[in-house]
């Protein structure tokens, strides 16, 4: 699997993705390679028409000569280099030209061999616990602040990035700080991909188109000559040459109904499945905000309640993103100097620069005048069609945030976790109870249930499998349409 | 066996809906046949050349591979990138997702309801009665509702005008402007102040502040359609120049001569709410007795027990009648006038007997604007003890108090030139008065408007200083003396405008200094609300009056009350000079031209609400355009079929091919047309010269004279050459001769609560067994809804609530044309005849009346009228849901009918297997569509939507959805909170707008609740009860008060 930080993976066509990875790969050259194979073999093309023959073969062949360079898992890029290295906040404590949190960058392939910079990066705690003297010297070096483990990143991506780093242009002006706004470029620009989409389509197509036309041209060889044209048809159809002879003797209709039904099941299967479950589904889309704030840091580390940032969670359909101001309430503060040489983090003066506020002017005067919000980018987007009130869940449903959405106290960049699909949803609605005993609308309503069962043994439904009460949304109309869509 | 034959003759009365179904016309029978208003042009578009329906195999394949290669492009979609942007600064009241409501006024009108305004995430979604005010007593009308689009409208000037120039910058303007004034007051110019009605205390203070810096300016206001016959009566009769403030709660007798208080007059959400107190058969004291005597059928008429046509030029002669009659019994001196008791039969003698017998909780109001009629209106409600009962006069009403003679005037010196500056503030004389204003307008040496469209009067003026609409406003409205009501903003200025009594006070030099935010000083919070230089002349108004705390208080209730003065009204009044003019009255002839509002445009203000315009009147179903209402003797007499339109001349002022309407109920040698129409500078939807859009109608305002009578005699009408379409709802449906309504008289009533509603479907076979969750006992809610046909006055005030609350869209005329259009709750009108005796119930006998009628059509002015509302009925057998191939529409397990658009394919099966016609089809994505150019196509427009309701998109189908949206919030409200079910009321949005609450909501399951009760009536009853659907929608049968005569 690709980097989620890489691409969004399910932003990408499923057509093309499954070009992307080397299994396809396989898959690809295990379909074609027959059909070369087979076109060559043909010899009734011979005879008849070489040139559309070796067209044909070398359309076959110019597709793949085509898209080869996608396969090679080949030189370190540097372009992605760059993509990772924004994707994983590098940044955020590394320069290329200036130390900050860690040691500028620059030249550090010069300094270090390949595999050390790889075992380094990609968990340097374990590193330094085998015993390298370098790491540890660095470490100590640092004031024995850890760099955080990259285990996501493969060697051959650690290479990118430093190849990236190899290449960066030297810094040209200095660097200025502006507003926070977020580029509305897409996460990743798949677009080159697109065309090379198209191409494979426009082959696929030329491949039809020459079946076709092969076609005419038997039928033209078989009007024209029959008794040369039946003698160059040889024995059976091409499935059975290709067959061993026991097989071969097979009934054609039977034999060709068993080799489709082994090659349509598992593919029907398989589109089914990605139809149903990839199709439109967002899962671990994780894309790079304005601000790079860590859900890892805050709730994570520093063990800030959710809902002091959500704070409208337990009260509105929508857990809201923070106002600025409630960063302030720590950030006028907390300006991480010490990490940055004294001067303010990047990220903090993003905040600064949205609100206009100027921490060298005196307190009184709060906030400037030409403030710009900041355009968060949405991770959870339900249809409009759905409507889903994060306080139902949360209060009344009793759920922990991370039920839904993941370990977001561990997540440097937040993403999706769940599918949001609507089976997902059914599915917690059918097995989850319904605290009946704490909520005065559940016991009244089920009171009511009691009191009935006197005279109705209907109501047996509401009863476990031990006798004792289970009540679960969807016993209580939570599978309904009108529950979430109106 | 007498009970079935007793039940027979009660519910054989013959209704129908429209002429075309009276007579059954064979193009209207059928196109009720046809599932869509036009044929689907398939014939056409296969007959096209160049294309074949042969296709074989291979094309087949083509097709079918290419179909599936598109689908599987299609969905791999590249989700696009969606922003989250939260505040900078949250105010602390705001939260995310959850709806805050703050007390105001209504501004739609100067009646002053006090209403609740729904804000989401800093935008006003919706606009509610408050429950306080003692004028909306919790409803709303129509006009009001719709009000907060007009918030939202594209042609709100975003900045103010110099010379039809925008102009971003206040100062430039003010500069101008207040140079402009120095001079005139200098050199000792008179400047006019033309406003409408101000009732607000601190715009009153605001204006004598501006007065007071320059003494050369008047004010003078008038309003478009006038109530200066009452004021001047007032005058004469009792030396003070106001209306009367009526309450109807009051009245067990109610006389009306072409008073519309239902619709249109004077305070109508306050009028409907009271009268419908007493319209229920069950009320303490017995159910109260509605006289009308009109021309056109109005609204208000179609409610009345006892309807009788007049022709209004003889009204005066009617009510002189009345006057006499009453005198008589009462042993007083009657106005020595030949007495004309045939008039109108014995009608008036008959009311003469209602009102005695009801003396001192009586009301006779008119709704003439001529002095005379309203001093004798005057005389009888004296004569009736009616004062300090059924009418205040001491605690008078501010409602409208404009002065039609000043204007004149003004209007003439203007002319003259010995006016030489005139400002115009809530008013557009150029529409709504004179046309001649336009000519007059530009002879001033200072012209400005603080209109915030560019309206026919702005557009001729120099200035235009933008004034902000009521919801971005502070300000106060004294609608009845003592009763004070507050506006505050919900929304800050959306576009760069600011409040007329600001920039008053502005050029006055009288603003109160501007408070320095204590915060910052300046940035963000700055821009609070409260920052309005004339939220602080407001506060510093009334801290002085009600206590910095007190007004604290007042703002967030809305209104402040002080006591009510006692005392009564000494009445001067002398009606024995009137003589001649009745004798003139009575001999008048010709054909008369009434003018009338409409329900839902009124004046005309809101020119550019869609809303309003799709909003179908009440009595003719008839929307997007004005018509001249004739009746069937005219129409007969000048050969008017449908789809006709006529020639119409008085007063000098002609127009040619105005669309001609035969209304059942017309009085005969009466033609009625409303105002409010014709508007030449509202906008896209309503029109506009400028921007090269059709106007909606004609203009009938320049037909009043400058008395602005709303009855003009003797006017010219001849059959126009045109055809025209007119869009109406109400005959796209037929009733096929089922018994839809059902009515009895409170004589029968009486007897037996269960009369007119004896008739019960007995069900032989049904198919379904009774769902678990519809037994009673079931823990479940059981959603069921009541709609009393007495109180419902067909105003169509939820209409336009659901269409907010739902996000319905506008399809505009001519889809409506094609029975398209999208309204979930619709209000069905049925006429009946009356006649002297009784309500004809039999075919024969109405051919019989046409045969016997020899050219007056009598029957045709006699109709009876009921008005039901009509929306999805939420069947437990629901015929919808077995027809759906794809179980887009099933049913919840707390009976609701539940509508998935997302699930919806479109087939269209659940509509045409509706019994009841209330689901609406998807024909066009109506959002972002500039096909569809009213609100729901550009970004400013599409503010109003409900952020909860999902937006539908083309071919799906929808209906009203009982509110679910509501049911939802009020459930997971008491989840969360704690509390009972059994005590919280969830309110649908149509029975929240209702003003006489005629619609009641609840939960069936819950024995105790108002809606149990109501199901349990006798007089409920389902609508096609015999299909065994079991709607959870009931009825109760209308009631009429008819016997007490």
């Amino acid at each position: 699997m690709l980097n989620h930080n890489k691409y969004n993976i399910n932003s990408i066509n499923p057509l093309f993705r499954c070009i992307l990875n080397w299994k396809s790969c396989v898959q690809f050259i295990s379909i074609g390679l027959p059909w070369v194979v087979y076109l060559r073999n043909d010899i009734r093309f011979r005879k008849l028409d070489m040139n559309i023959n070796r067209i044909k073969i070398w359309v076959v062949a110019a597709s793949f000569a085509f898209t080869a360079p996608i396969f090679a898992e080949g030189a370190p890029n540097a372009e992605e280099g760059k993509k990772l290295y924004d994707a994983n906040n590098c940044g955020s404590c590394h320069a290329l030209d200036k130390k900050l949190v860690g040691p500028a960058l620059r030249g550090v392939h010069e300094r270090r061999s390949e595999e050390w910079l790889i075992s380094w990066i990609r968990n340097n705690k374990k590193f330094r616990e085998s015993g390298d003297a370098d790491a540890i010297k660095l470490y100590n070096d640092y004031g024995g602040a850890a760099m955080n483990i990259f285990e996501n990143l493969t060697p051959a991506q650690v290479l990118d990035i430093v190849e990236y780093i190899k290449t960066a242009p030297a810094p040209a002006a200095p660097k200025t700080t502006g507003p926070a706004i977020a580029s509305d470029a897409p996460v990743s620009d798949p677009s080159t991909k697109y065309i090379l989409l198209i191409l494979v389509a426009v082959f696929a197509i030329v491949l039809i188109v020459l079946a076709r036309v092969r076609n005419t041209l038997k039928r033209i060889a078989a009007e024209s000559s029959p008794e040369e044209y039946s003698e160059l048809q040889g024995n059976g159809n091409f499935l059975q040459r290709l067959l061993p002879a026991s097989l071969a003797k097979m009934n054609p209709t039977v034999l060709g109904l068993l080799v489709t039904t082994i090659v349509a099941l598992p593919l029907g299967y398989y589109g089914y499945k990605f139809a149903m479950e990839e199709v439109g589904v967002q899962k671990g889309y994780a894309p790079t905000q304005p601000i790079a704030f860590s859900h890892k840091l805050h709730a994570g580390e520093l063990e800030i309640d959710c809902k002091y940032c959500h704070s409208t969670v337990e009260t509105s359909k929508s857990a809201s993103i923070p106002a600025l101001n409630t960063c302030m309430n720590c950030h006028k503060g907390v300006q991480l100097t010490d990490k940055y040489n004294g001067e303010i983090s990047p990220e903090i003066k993003k905040i600064y620069a949205a609100l206009d506020y100027n921490p060298e002017e005196l307190p009184g005067k709060q906030f400037g005048d030409n403030p710009s919000p900041v355009r968060w980018i949405r991770i959870h987007n339900l249809p409009d069609h759905a409507y889903f009130n994060h306080s139902q869940h949360v209060v009344v449903g009793k759920l922990q945030c991370q039920s839904c959405h993941g370990p977001v106290e561990k997540m440097e960049v937040v993403q999706q976790w769940s599918t949001l699909q609507m089976g997902w949803c059914i599915d917690c609605h059918r097995n989850t109870g319904i605290d009946v005993a704490n909520n005065n609308y559940y016991a009244a309503l089920h009171e009511k249930a009691q009191k009935d069962l006197t005279h109705n043994q209907n109501h047996s439904q509401y009863f476990g499998p031990d006798g004792k009460v289970k009540i679960t949304p969807a016993m209580n109309g939570g599978l309904e349409c009108a529950k979430c869509h109106y | 066996m007498s009970l079935l034959k007793k039940a027979k003759m009660s519910n054989n009365i013959k209704y129908w809906k429209g002429e075309e179904e009276l007579n059954r016309d064979p193009q209207f029978l059928a196109d009720q046949k046809r599932e869509f208003g036009e044929a689907l042009p398939l014939e056409q578009a296969l007959s096209d050349e160049g294309f074949e329906l042969n296709s074989n195999r291979r094309d087949f394949l083509k097709y079918f591979g290419f179909s599936v290669t598109a689908v599987a492009l299609a969905s791999c979609y590249k989700t696009n990138v969606r922003h989250a942007v939260p505040y900078l600064v949250k105010p602390e009241e705001v939260t995310p997702g959850v709806a805050n409501y703050y007390r105001s006024t209504c501004g739609a009108c100067t009646a002053g309801c006090g209403v609740e305004v729904k804000v989401r995430e800093g935008r006003p979604i919706k606009l509610d009665g408050s429950r306080d005010s003692a004028i909306s007593k919790g409803g709303l009308c129509a006009t009001g509702q719709a009000s907060i689009l007009s918030l939202y409208d594209t042609e709100r000037l975003a900045n103010p005008l110099i010379k039809n120039q925008e102009v971003q910058d206040w100062s430039t303007v003010d500069g101008e402007i207040k140079s402009k004034l120095a001079v005139l007051k200098a050199t000792g110019k008179k400047v006019v102040l033309l406003s409408n009605t101000v009732n607000s205390p601190s715009t009153l203070r605001a204006i004598a502040a501006f007065k007071e810096t320059y003494t050369n300016v008047e004010h003078i206001s008038y309003d478009a359609v006038s109530y200066n016959g009452i004021l001047n009566a007032n005058e004469s009769d009792f030396g003070k120049r106001a209306l009367p403030h009526y309450n109807f709660a009051n009245a067990k007798a109610i006389v009306s001569f072409g008073a519309d208080f239902l619709g249109t007059w004077i305070s109508p959400v306050e009028f409907q709410a009271d009268y419908g107190k007493n319209r229920r058969p069950g009320v303490e004291g017995g159910m109260s007795v509605h006289v009308q005597f009109e021309s056109t059928l109005s609204m208000t008429g179609t409610n009345a027990d006892h309807r009788f046509p007049m022709q209004s030029s003889k009204e005066l002669a009617y009510v002189a009648t009345l006057y006499n009659y009453i005198a008589k019994a009462k042993g007083i001196a009657q106005i020595a006038v030949p007495n004309n008791s045939e008039l109108a039969g014995n009608s008036i003698e008959k009311a003469a007997k209602i009102l005695l017998k009801n003396a001192g909780k009586s009301l006779v109001v008119s709704g003439s604007n001529n002095t005379e009629v309203q001093q004798l209106i005057n005389a009888v409600n004296m004569l009736l003890d009616n004062y300090n009962s059924t009418i205040d006069m001491v605690n008078h009403s501010n409602q409208y108090a404009g002065n039609d003679a000043a204007v004149q005037t003004a209007f003439e010196g203007l002319s003259k030139g010995t006016v030489a500056g005139v400002i115009f503030f809530g008013s557009n004389p150029v529409f709504n008065h004179n046309k001649e204003w336009a000519a007059a307008i530009a002879k001033a040496k200072l012209s400005i408007s603080f209109a915030s469209t560019k309206d026919e009067t702005a557009a001729v003026c120099q200035y235009v200083a933008p004034d902000n609409h009521f919801l971005e406003s502070w300000s106060d409205a004294e609608p009845v003396k003592g009763l004070v009501h507050f506006t505050q903003p919900t929304i800050a200025p959306v576009f760069n405008t600011r409040q007329a009594q600001e920039s008053l006070l502005n050029w006055a030099g009288a603003l109160p200094n501007n408070e320095i935010d204590p915060l910052s000083g300046k940035g963000i919070l700055s821009q609070k609300l409260e920052a309005s230089s004339y939220y602080l002349y407001v506060k510093n108004y009334w801290d002085g009056i009600l206590g910095a705390e007190g007004f604290q208080k007042s703002l967030e209730m809305g209104l402040a009350e002080t006591p009510k003065t006692e005392g009564l009204a000494v009445y001067t009044g002398n009606v024995a000079g009137l003589a001649s003019s009745i004798t003139k009255a009575q001999a008048s002839q010709g054909v008369d031209l009434v003018l009338y509002q409409s329900v839902g445009v009124r004046d005309g203000a809101q020119g550019n609400n869609p809303w309003l315009f799709e909003l179908p009147d009440p009595v003719s179903k008839v929307c997007w355009d004005n018509y001249v209402a004739l009746p069937k003797q005219i129409a007969v007499k000048l050969g008017i079929d449908k789809d006709a339109t006529v020639n119409i001349e008085a007063n000098g002022v002609k127009y040619e091919n105005v669309p001609a309407f035969v209304q059942p109920g017309q009085a005969n040698n009466t033609v009625s047309l409303a105002v409010g129409f014709g508007r030449t500078h509202a906008g896209k939807v309503g029109g506009s010269l400028e921007k090269g859009f059709a106007s909606i109608g004609v203009n009938a305002y320049p037909f009043m004279s400058t008395t602005r009578e709303v009855v003009i005699g003797d006017v010219k009408i001849t059959k126009g050459a045109d055809k025209y379409v007119l869009a109406q709802t109400q005959t796209h449906h037929s009733i096929e001769g089922r018994d839809l309504v059902r009515e009895s008289t409170f004589t029968s009533w009486k007897k037996n609560p269960n009369s007119g509603n004896e008739k019960s479907a007995t069900h032989i076979y049904t198919i379904w067994e009774k769902a678990e969750y519809r037994k009673d006992g079931s823990p479940n809610h059981l959603w069921g809804m009541a709609i009393d046909l007495n109180a419902c006055t067909g105003c169509g005030s939820c209409i336009v609530s659901c269409s907010i609350e739902n996000n319905v869209p506008v399809v505009g005329r001519d889809e409506i044309r094609l029975r398209r259009e999208m309204h979930w709750i619709r209000i069905d009108r049925y006429y009946s005849f009356v006649n002297e005796k009784q309500t004809m119930t039999r075919e024969n006998d109405i051919a019989e009346a046409d045969a016997n009628d020899k050219g007056n059509y009598s029957h045709w002015e006699n109709v009876s009228v009921i008005h039901q509302p009509m929306m999805c009925q939420h069947c437990a057998q629901a015929p919808c849901e077995t027809v759906c191939p794809v179980l887009a529409t099933s049913h919840s397990s707390e009976g609701l009918n539940q509508m998935t658009y997302n699930r919806c394919i479109g087939t269209k099966y659940c509509g045409n297997n509706c019994p009841y016609k209330v689901r609406r089809f998807n024909w066009f994505r109506y959002n972002d569509n500039d096909k569809f150019d009213f609100h729901f196509n550009n970004p400013l427009g599409k503010m109003v939507i409900n952020p909860d309701v999902t937006v539908r998109t083309r071919g799906v189908m929808e209906k009203c959805s009982f509110c679910v949206q509501r049911i939802q919030e009020a459930k997971l409200k008491v989840k969360r909170e704690g509390g009972n079910m059994k005590n919280v009321q969830v309110e649908t949005a149509c029975q929240r707008a209702c003003p006489s609450n005629a619609i009641v909501f609840g939960d069936l399951h819950n024995p105790d609740s108002e809606i149990s009760k109501l199901h349990r009536n006798e007089r409920a009853f389902s609508v096609l009860d015999e299909l065994n659907v079991q709607p959870s929608v009931k009825y109760m049968t209308k009631i009429r008060n008819t016997e007490t005569i």
